[in-house]
């Protein structure tokens, strides 16, 4: 029996066209037993290749081609976990002291590291071949004799590979010589590059994008022919039936290779505690403190809900992973930083009580077995979000810092070929022109909804591609092919795993693009596969928002506010919530959710919890939101599934919407333990197991049989079960987000102006473009005043005003003006004021004329010269000149003048030359302003474009967005306005969802699916638009169901949309 | 502006139809001092292929340009653009367009319009300035005695432009500047009077002064929209703003511009054309007609101090008639023009010898006969300046350039044009590919250039490999039929020889340029043949299978 042992998939990047999973399948259609993987300088596709195997019940060999300093590649296959080992750090090692996508290994590290691994001699790129082309057969000896120094003479074959090439055939009658006269074995491979013949044109315009040729250009650069792909035993046996002990070593040496990457050796770090104590019982001590804290000394509950927690803890061996956690937030706290868990692990009241998370898991009654069991086998997942930006670097560094360079790492995230990538690297490579490729991509649609014809072949049909010309149908087929392949390796956002100082044994390390960083060649999916601990530092904006908030308030208002004690109940917030008043607060204020809250009308902090889970893509697939709306407003009565489910279900009136009750109900009506329970949503919410989530389903209507529960209520409890799975939110994640959304709430209401410039300084975020969140603050009374060079700082600011505070806008809204520019105009401008654009050019030298023109434009420089106004025009007249550096006589002279200003500020000299009183320039018009205002900061604080034109409006019959609510339901109604989001929600069977701005309020339009075929351009292009429609009022959720999409010519502005959420 | 009812000549007619004329109270033409007209022709591409098919002018029309399958639209007449075809998209896009009718750029039908242009400018004055293929300045000076207001020059102009096909905007003003700019500001006809230059173009968009990206992004900004407005800024302080720049465009949108012409070459082009009473079938008397030719073609050139690059030959050929049985005429006719013959003479040096172009041109021409006689002669030169060169002193002569081209002409006569010249191995895997490149002077370059064969470096490199020493192909490969068993060769048929084959090594696999209609995909064997011949012969062959052909071939034999 032949066994393919050196095969490249697609993560060998561009080496290779087929994913580990084809590799597998390939050898299951032929009943082979084994198969080994050698990707190049890396172990990147080996998890995805180990769990393919072992699906299949095929032995998955591990192992990879390494580069040397001398430019061949050593084919090493591991052996044993000693290898495995070896393997990892000797790529660590080459990969960390080169740059990202380089390194290579030297001859001495190789002999320092070989044991346990078995090298062939290679193919094409191996060190046989290379020696042969560069000096002869005697050469080429010697260096297998090097290879047996090195790896020891039991662990080097001599590798055949046949592709029907004269060249090769001659290479390996050295090699048959070489291995006769050495007395080594022969092993037949076939170097796999890809899975099937096809794949060979994948591979080919690869190798074209690896080498920035054209295919027409590529030359000898591509394949040959088509024989590395994998081939069956029988084929393998043919070729070589001259040779068959190559073939029989191939059996002989999968045996050899023992080791699976189920023998991992990976040990989480163990938490240094003080001599004498355990790590659980440090651990027992700090959740004692806790829960004193936290809970009630009397609360019973928690008491035994806690040592239920840490028995299991125990049990598990778990006592560092949670220690380890709790470092990281002892170290946020102590450093100010906000920090809150999320995810499953609000469920367990031992992260609670470490101040992990910040919900009460005892009191909301949450499940504990979502977050950890027994059965399950698998480290438990602790998400920590962090402010976005430098203060979730600090916790990252602060990891690095504490467990060593090669005891922690970043989870990878593979960037894979997706529709418009794909489309351009494939269209360059068969050299269709650039201006194509940019139509063809701009034309993969960017909504969540893809129209089901809005196919590939219809993008190619409108990007004016005719598919019936062979190279465009060959153009098409490659980007097909092509898709999901990876690409490159990028670096996940917050994902680190932490090992007991030897990560680099485990998985290779690389170093990241960012500087400082190093990240394992797995993904945090492949991570979780192969048992590896991992901790989520996640960046959220709003956090970083509530925290910026948070000092603002300290500053200006002389406050100090703890969230962890924020007043409950608080009336505004409800209010707010309850009128779906809610533009800038966290979770609650899109367009979705807009619509749902004055039905929901939330009174506690639960409301909000649910609130938050319910537009979710579960319940809305699951149909659920409206039987819970229904039944909370009294119009339907309360019904469970079955009468043994009323307790999960009645918190939520027998509807279920978290994931947890989905764990219960199976517990309950199947019987099923935690473990299982949870396993049953992970292969429901995990794309690659569709088989184990049939047998599951068998399993859980097996339970269900022998509890009595048949027929219908059967089918509805698996169905809520299966369309919840994928997309709910667990309680406990909605509860921690709950969190955050009533903090957002409770500041936006009661501290507006510090609110409005933490959102405005953590753009972008949100679901609402700055501008709108400016116009929201303003209708709220906010007083919002424009960027000046005087008083502006880089971030939006508070300044007293007689009425209380208004927020002046920062100068980073600025288009074009860069940081270290306005950072250094503040630092002058602290020294002494600025007499004039001169004096400020001068002061800042390295500004550009783009820059200070970028001011002048929105206004910013009107206010320099102290005594006399200017306007927009005066200042872009003067910009001009200051830009302009004079002549060195010239510069000696304004040099002298400046002086004198500056000795004398009262001087009378004309600040602008002696030239310059003002501008010959006509002072901006209002619309002008309005366009440079668009144009230089994406918004305004003046009035809302459509306020210039509300009398017209008014003659035209539009009605203004706040007037809806008082208009009776059906009555046909003319709304017009900025649109300010565009949505095709992935759940709403292709209607759209406008929310058009004016100067009241926004104002929500639906688009029938029909309309929006006809009218596409007009909805998707026109910035400002004028509907025509029924206006829906259903429980005071207004909205206008539109019949007539019109454009309106309002301004040559264009404010922002964000579209396509 | 395209397609339009140009105005017509006179001013009374262009009232009537209520068209734009613009005029001013103009002083007696020969009063004036100085005076120039501008003719600018918008959509200059479309409007050169509607003067060749005027029954396109009441039509839309879009104009695509690119290499097929990507061709997109280039230029659109008015009434193809009211229909919404934008320039940029794609053909198959604007396909979709009802009653649109599509063409392809025609470069050729630009080049006449644009020398129509220059004919029209100089029926008028020698003077002419050629702006761009679009625009035109003449230069009326001394004109009074012809004509007797510039207004009559103007709707002159117009007429001859009419006549040629091309609907132009004419502008007459004092100066080069204010003319081109009114020219393209107005439509129709316009004439300036001296000193209201600026009161006339201050209505004009400030893009008219073709403003730097930068300064009309300033303008922009400034809100500076129109001449007038721009022309109102105090000059001394703009040119502290924009510079050179800005005083330069601040006198154009004054009127005041002082640039002269410059004065357009009439024999920018190097034809020769006879039309012969007779047509012509024996090389002989044709040879003596084209050497008539090119001496007047090579004594042109010698004056302007050029020579010619290349010589391009046209000849219209005398009609076929029904009678005419050769067949082989007949599938000529089919597959070219009817009645014309072209063919490109590139030279490898700079010639204006016009034996030696003779002797080139009659090789040519026994080489690739015309296949009819020959009733219009038409020769061009593509003029380059001639070669300077001084050899070493002590360097090996290499034979002239010219002779050395003669020569060659010569080969390629005997042997077919594509079969001269240094053949030269292509980037490919593609088996027995090769190229004939022209000889090269240098032979550096041809070192260089020789792509590295991995079979010759390995042959050198390991000695231990028999690889023949020699291979001769055969061109092109002799079918054969090869009898298989168990896949591999056991008896070979070619060339009614017959052959058991002793030994044999394969199949060497290769396949390629999967993504053009020209792939490949070959199974080469080379195989030892015994023949069945009496002295039972043996050779060592390369066969090889052509998958896509379904057949067997021989390549060649290993000496």
């Amino acid at each position: 029996m032949y066994i393919e042992l050196h095969a490249r998939s697609a993560f060998s990047f561009l080496e290779g066209s087929s994913l580990p999973e084809e590799l597998i399948d390939a050898c299951a259609a032929h009943n082979v037993p084994a198969m080994a993987l050698l990707d190049r300088d890396g172990v990147y596709g080996s998890p995805r290749f180990h769990l393919a195997a072992n699906k299949r019940n095929i032995r998955a060999h591990i192992g990879a081609e390494v580069t040397s300093t001398a430019g061949w590649r050593y084919p090493l296959l591991v052996e044993s976990r000693e290898g495995y080992q070896n393997l990892c750090r000797l790529i660590t090692q080459m990969k960390l002291r080169a740059r990202k996508g380089e390194g290579c290994v030297r001859p001495e590290e190789i002999s320092g590291m070989s044991s346990g691994l078995i090298c062939l001699t290679g193919g094409d790129e191996g060190p046989l071949a290379h020696a042969l082309a560069q000096s002869g057969i005697e050469m080429a000896m010697e260096c297998v004799r090097q290879l047996c120094r090195a790896f020891g003479r039991q662990n080097v074959y001599v590798e055949l590979q046949r592709h029907f090439c004269r060249e090769e055939e001659a290479r390996n009658q050295a090699a048959v010589e070489i291995a006769r006269k050495l007395k080594l074995p022969l092993l037949a491979t076939n170097g796999v590059s890809y899975a099937q013949p096809r794949q060979r044109e994948v591979l080919d315009v690869f190798t074209c994008l690896r080498h920035h040729r054209r295919l027409e250009t590529a030359g000898r650069l591509l394949s040959r022919n088509s024989e590395r792909h994998w081939k069956p035993p029988a084929e393998m046996a043919l070729l070589f039936s001259d040779l068959p002990e190559a073939i029989v070593n191939t059996e002989i040496l999968s045996a050899r290779l023992q080791f699976a990457l189920s023998d991992l050796g990976y040990k989480f770090p163990a938490y240094p505690v003080p001599d004498g104590e355990s790590q659980m019982q440090f651990l027992r001590r700090r959740v004692h403190e806790g829960m004193i804290s936290r809970y009630d000394a009397h609360n019973e509950r928690a008491r035994q809900q806690i040592g239920r927690e840490l028995a299991l803890i125990e049990k598990l061996d778990l006592a560092g992973y949670f220690l380890i956690v709790w470092d990281i937030i002892r170290f946020c706290r102590e450093q100010n930083i906000l920090v809150q868990g999320r995810g499953s692990a609000a469920n367990s009241a031992v992260c609670y009580a470490l101040g992990i998370t910040a919900v009460d898991p005892v009191g909301m009654d949450l499940l504990f077995e979502r977050f950890l069991s027994e059965e399950r086998g698998e480290w438990p997942d602790i998400d920590l979000d962090l402010p976005s930006g430098d203060q979730r670097e600090r916790a990252i560094q602060y990891v690095y810092e504490r467990y060593g360079k090669l005891g922690a790492a970043m989870t990878a995230n593979v960037i894979t070929y997706r529709g418009r990538s794909a489309a351009r690297e494939i269209g360059k490579a068969l050299s269709f022109d650039p201006e194509t490729l940019d139509r063809l991509s701009s034309l993969v649609g960017p909504w969540e909804y893809k129209d089901p014809g809005d196919t590939l072949d219809r993008q190619f049909r409108k990007a004016g591609l005719d598919l019936q010309h062979p190279r465009v149908q060959k153009f098409f087929d490659l980007c097909q092919a092509v898709q999901d392949l990876p690409r490159h390796l990028g670096q996940h956002s917050g994902g680190m795993v932490v090992c007991q100082g030897q990560l680099d044994s485990v998985v290779p390390l690389e170093p990241a693009t960012m500087p400082g960083r190093v990240v394992v060649q797995w993904d945090k999916e492949d991570c979780a596969d192969m048992g590896i601990v991992k901790v989520d530092l996640l960046g959220l904006g709003m956090m970083a928002v509530l925290e910026d908030s948070l000092q603002i308030i300290r500053k200006h208002y002389g406050e100090e506010i703890d969230l962890g004690h924020l007043p409950q109940n608080d009336p505004a917030v409800y209010a707010a919530l309850q009128k779906a008043d809610t533009v800038g607060m966290f979770q609650v204020e899109s367009r979705a959710q807009m619509s749902c809250l004055p039905r929901l009308r939330p009174k506690c902090f639960y409301d909000i919890v649910v609130q938050v889970a319910i537009i979710r893509p579960g319940p809305i697939v699951g149909k659920m939101v409206h039987p819970y709306l229904q039944r909370r407003q009294g119009l339907e009565p309360p019904e469970c599934l079955h009468p043994s489910l009323e307790p999960v279900l009645a918190r939520t009136l027998g509807v279920p919407l978290f994931q947890e009750q989905l764990l219960r109900m199976a517990m309950i009506a199947a019987g099923f333990t935690g473990g299982e329970a949870e396993e049953l949503r992970r292969a429901m919410g995990f794309k690659r197991s569709e088989a184990r989530m049939k047998e599951i389903e068998i399993k859980l209507r097996r339970g269900m049989q022998a509890k009595g529960i048949t027929g219908e209520t059967q089918d509805k409890i698996v169905q809520s079960i299966a369309s919840f799975a994928l997309y709910g939110f667990p309680e406990s994640h909605a509860a921690s987000f709950a969190l955050i959304a009533y903090a957002s709430a409770y500041l936006k209401c009661r501290y507006l102006a510090a609110f409005t410039a933490g959102m405005l300084n953590n753009q972008p975020m949100g679901f609402y473009s700055p501008a709108t969140l400016v116009k929201d603050a303003q209708r709220h009374g906010l007083k919002c005043k424009p960027i000046d060079v005087t008083r502006s700082d880089w971030l939006c600011t508070l300044e007293q005003i007689p009425q209380g505070l208004a927020m002046r806008l920062g100068m980073r809204y600025v288009k074009g003006l860069r940081k270290e520019i306005a950072l250094e105009i503040v630092r002058q401008r602290d020294l002494r004021k600025f007499i004039s654009i001169d004096d400020l050019k001068q002061r800042v030298p390295e500004i550009q004329k783009s820059e200070l023109a970028a001011l002048a434009e929105v206004g910013a420089l009107n206010f320099v010269p102290a005594k006399r106004r200017f306007h927009r025009r005066d200042a872009l007249w003067q910009v001009e000149r200051a830009a302009r550096r004079p002549g060195p006589l010239l510069e000696i002279e304004e040099t002298a003048q400046e002086s004198a200003a500056v000795v004398s500020p009262e001087a009378t000299i004309n600040p602008d030359g002696p030239t310059a009183s003002g501008s010959p320039l006509l002072p901006m018009t209002a619309e002008e302003r309005l366009v440079a205002d668009f144009h230089g900061t994406g918004m305004t604080v003046g009035p809302h474009p459509m306020s210039y034109r509300r009398a017209e409006m008014k003659s035209l019959g539009i009605r203004a967005a706040v007037e809806l609510a008082t208009i009776p339901d059906g009555t046909l109604v003319r709304v017009a306005g900025a649109v300010i989001a565009r949505q095709r929600p992935g759940t709403a069977k292709g209607f759209v969802f406008l929310s058009l701005e004016d100067e009241t309020g926004i104002a929500n339009v639906i688009i029938m699916p029909r309309l929006f075929e006809r009218e596409h351009t007009v909805v998707v292009h026109h910035p400002f638009l004028l509907i025509e429609g029924r206006l829906q009022n259903q429980e005071n959720v207004v909205s206008v169901k539109a019949e007539s999409v019109q454009p309106l010519v309002i301004t040559r502005a264009e404010p922002d949309s964000h579209d396509f959420h | 502006m395209i397609c339009r009812r140009h105005p017509n000549i006179a001013r009374e007619e262009h009232a009537e139809k209520g068209e734009e004329f613009h005029e001013f109270f103009l002083p007696p033409f020969h009063q004036a001092a100085m005076a120039f007209a501008s003719i600018f022709v918008p959509n200059f591409m479309v409007q050169a292929v509607v003067r060749a098919e005027p029954a396109l002018r009441e039509r839309a029309l879009a104009l695509v340009d690119g290499n097929p399958p990507l061709c997109s639209v280039v230029a659109v007449s008015e009434k193809a653009a009211h229909a919404g075809i934008e320039c940029g998209i794609t053909k198959t896009n604007a396909a979709q367009f009802a009653g649109v009718e599509i063409r392809s750029r025609s470069r050729p039908q630009e080049k006449t319009a644009h020398a129509a242009l220059l004919d029209i400018g100089w029926s008028i004055s020698p003077q002419i300035e050629d702006t761009t293929e679009d625009t035109i300045v003449l230069d009326l000076s001394g004109l009074g005695h012809l004509f007797p207001a510039v207004e009559t020059i103007a709707t002159h102009l117009a007429r001859r432009s009419a006549e040629c096909g091309l609907l132009p905007n004419v502008a007459v003003a004092s100066n080069v500047e204010t003319a081109l700019i009114a020219a393209r500001g107005f439509t129709g006809i316009t004439v300036i009077p001296p000193g209201r230059e600026s009161e006339y173009l201050r209505q004009l968009p400030v893009g008219v002064l073709f403003p730097s990206a930068e300064t009309a992004e300033t303008l922009d900004r400034w809100g500076i929209r129109t001449c007038g407005a721009f022309a109102e800024l105090p000059v001394l302080q703009l040119s502290e703003r924009l510079g050179q720049e800005g005083v330069r465009l601040h006198a154009l949108a004054r009127g005041t511009g002082s640039r002269s012409l410059v004065i357009a070459e009439q024999e920018s082009s190097f034809e020769e054309e006879m039309e012969l009473d007779d047509a012509v079938e024996e090389l002989d008397p044709l040879s003596f007609l084209l050497g008539r030719l090119l001496d007047q073609l090579c004594a042109r050139l010698t004056a302007r101090s050029l020579a010619a690059a290349a010589i391009r030959v046209r000849f219209e050929l005398q009609p076929y008639f029904e009678n005419a049985t050769d067949s082989r005429k007949e599938l000529f006719r089919q597959k070219h023009s009817p009645g014309l013959y072209e063919s490109k003479l590139e030279l490898p040096v700079p010639v204006r010898n016009s034996k030696m172009l003779l002797k080139l041109l009659r090789l040519r021409l026994q080489l690739k006969p015309p296949a009819a006689p020959i009733q219009k002669i038409a020769l061009a030169a593509e003029s380059v300046r001639p070669r300077a060169m001084q050899s070493g002193l002590f360097l090996p002569r290499f034979p002239e350039p010219e002779k050395l081209e003669i020569t060659i002409a010569r080969i390629a006569n005997v042997v077919g044009e594509g079969n001269v010249g240094s053949p030269s191995l292509p980037n490919t895997h593609r088996p027995e590919e090769f190229h004939m490149e022209r000889f090269l002077a240098c032979l550096e370059d041809i070192e260089t250039k020789r792509p590295q064969n991995d079979v010759f470096r390995l042959q050198k490199q390991n000695k231990h490999l028999k690889v023949p020493a020699s291979f001769r192909a055969f061109r092109p490969p002799v079918p054969a039929k090869l009898e298989l068993l168990a896949g591999r060769p056991v008896r070979v048929v070619f060339q009614g020889m017959r052959g058991e084959v002793l030994a044999a090594s394969g199949p060497w696999r290769t396949s390629g340029d999967w993504w053009r209609e020209n792939s490949w995909q070959q199974d080469e064997w080379d195989l030892e043949i015994c023949f069945h011949s009496p002295s039972a012969d043996r050779g060592l062959y390369r066969f090889y299978y052509d998958a896509l052909r379904q057949g067997w071939f021989v390549r060649g034999i290993y000496d």
